[in-house]
């Protein structure tokens, strides 16, 4: 089993890398693009609060196959046609950035109602309220949730290989296409799937512990 | 009626002459030839890029797979190489589309592949949906076991009933597939051809049904781990698919595949086969057109 083991590991770089390009691309953009519209969530126009929760509520209430499958077939009918890696990539995205509205939603929600009236006694600005009082509190509940989630979107970035793309899992099925021995194929993906969602979790751990100060 | 003949010669000298002129100005190049298939064909529009998108796999030997130094082969990959050398005369103007099984139907549909090759078995269900190719090759199921299994014969199997376990992949008439050999037999649907034969490996399954290629290449291959059970059924043909309503494609790729298995090149198809099924290709006999 460990020659078939070392025998594959030389086929699965170039998959791997397409997984962390894929997680970090997915957890970068929905990290970005779920605090604004979460903020917007939380303090928007209500028109504006509404569009994003039907987006949150829609994204979130589809199987995550359908929407891969979808972005890649449906959108080329809209004018929009990625290609099979920009399609997986915005998928996911897509279903990270309803996640991430909502983890930051319960975030900030969570902060009492006081902090805020105590930063408008003293005379701070919305943006300063924010930046001073409510995310820095905020981070510390935010970060567990979001930490889950990115090992999420490291194994849930296999899907990816259903639309063809060669990613790790892709890659270990084509090695086990050739060799048809998939016992020790799956052992050694388990095996890396699980290194990078273990130094993720440990990483999380470190940075609760960075920000475990800001206890509210 | 000599002067109407005379007349008509001296016409049809001058038409020899005029068509001499005019038909060196009417010589075509193949993309124009192309051009002049209907507007809305792929043909052309193949030519003008270049290259050809054919839609395979990359995990299914000796269909489609990564050999050891990291390259695409199989019998699927060379039907798409011996389109490329009839459109552009060079077998590697081919981008291979990797995609899942799944996505074959919608890839050719939605225009993200020109064609697909890719083990696909022609039905008639299929072919409401998409144009098939001529078949490239006719595969058959049949029954592989491991050589240590104390049940691993068809004969063995059949004894023991419905305390036979078979695997095979998921598939639309699947365990009507199993029934046919072994009526009785409890049937396992699994979801990849890799899975189906962990089965048989992991003991789950006592034999595994798969592709009679695939029983040959595996055999062949590791004669030590897995055992042909000595029995073969079902023909299907294996074809390429392509989008619908497109006849000047359908014809050309016919066409192309016709000369790969029956004209005068056969090479790339014969070391194919040769290769990947370890069998020698028919001989073709001039005369009679057999195909």
């Amino acid at each position: 089993m460990l020659e078939q083991i070392v025998y594959a590991i030389p086929f699965l770089f170039g998959g791997l890398w397409v997984t962390l390009v894929v997680s970090a691309l997915t957890v970068g953009i929905s990290l970005v693009a779920g605090v604004l519209l979460g903020c917007a969530l939380i303090y928007g126009a209500l028109p504006l609060r509404l569009l994003v929760r039907l987006f949150s509520d829609t994204i979130r209430g589809i199987p995550i196959l359908v929407l891969l499958f979808f972005v890649y077939y449906g959108f080329p009918a809209i004018g929009i046609d990625f290609d099979a890696f920009w399609a997986a990539v915005t998928a996911l995205t897509l279903f990270k950035t309803a996640q991430v509205i909502e983890y930051l939603r319960g975030a900030v929600q969570s902060i009492p109602r006081g902090q805020t009236e105590a930063g408008m006694a003293i005379g701070l600005t919305f943006a300063e309220r924010l930046r001073y009082v409510i995310f820095p509190q905020a981070l510390r509940r935010f970060l567990p949730p979001w930490i889950n989630g990115v090992t999420d979107a490291v194994k849930g970035s296999a899907l990816v290989s259903l639309l063809g793309v060669t990613d790790l899992m892709h890659s270990i099925n084509q090695v086990i296409g050739r060799t048809y021995e998939a016992l020790p194929l799956y052992i050694l993906g388990a095996f890396i799937y699980f290194v990078i969602n273990y130094s993720l979790s440990a990483l999380s751990r470190r940075l609760e512990r960075r920000f475990s100060f800001m206890q509210a | 009626m000599t002067s109407l003949r005379r007349d008509f010669l001296k016409f049809g000298a001058f038409g020899l002459a005029s068509a001499g002129v005019t038909g060196g100005s009417l010589v075509l190049t193949a993309g124009e030839a192309a051009a002049q298939s209907a507007a809305d064909s792929l043909l052309p529009k193949v030519i003008d890029r270049g290259k050809v998108l054919v839609g395979t796999g990359s995990t299914n030997a000796p269909w489609h797979f990564e050999d050891d130094a990291g390259e695409l082969v199989g019998m699927d990959i060379t039907m798409g190489r011996i389109l490329a050398k009839a459109l552009f005369d060079d077998e590697t103007k081919v981008e291979f589309v990797l995609q899942d099984p799944a996505q074959r139907i919608p890839n050719v549909n939605t225009g993200k592949v020109d064609i697909v090759c890719q083990f696909m078995t022609m039905s008639g269900q299929r072919a409401q949906l998409v144009n098939f190719s001529r078949p490239y090759y006719v595969e058959g199921v049949a029954l592989i076991s491991r050589p240590g299994n104390e049940i691993k014969s068809y004969d063995d199997l059949l004894t023991i009933g419905s305390k036979a376990r078979v695997s095979i992949l998921q598939n639309v008439g699947a365990e009507e597939a199993v029934h046919e050999a072994l009526p009785e037999a409890e049937v396992m649907q699994l979801d990849t051809q890799a899975n189906v034969l962990q089965a048989v490996d992991s003991r789950r399954a006592d034999a595994a049904v798969v592709d009679l290629s695939t029983v040959r290449w595996l055999v062949a291959k590791n004669p030590d781990r897995y055992f042909d059970s000595g029995k073969q059924w079902r023909s299907m043909l294996y074809g390429a698919a392509m989008k619908q309503g497109d006849l000047d494609w359908l014809t050309f790729v016919n066409t192309a595949f016709t000369i790969a298995m029956f004209g005068h090149e056969t090479t790339l198809y014969d070391a194919a086969f040769k290769t990947f099924f370890g069998l020698e290709p028919p001989t073709r006999t001039p005369g009679f057109p057999t195909i």
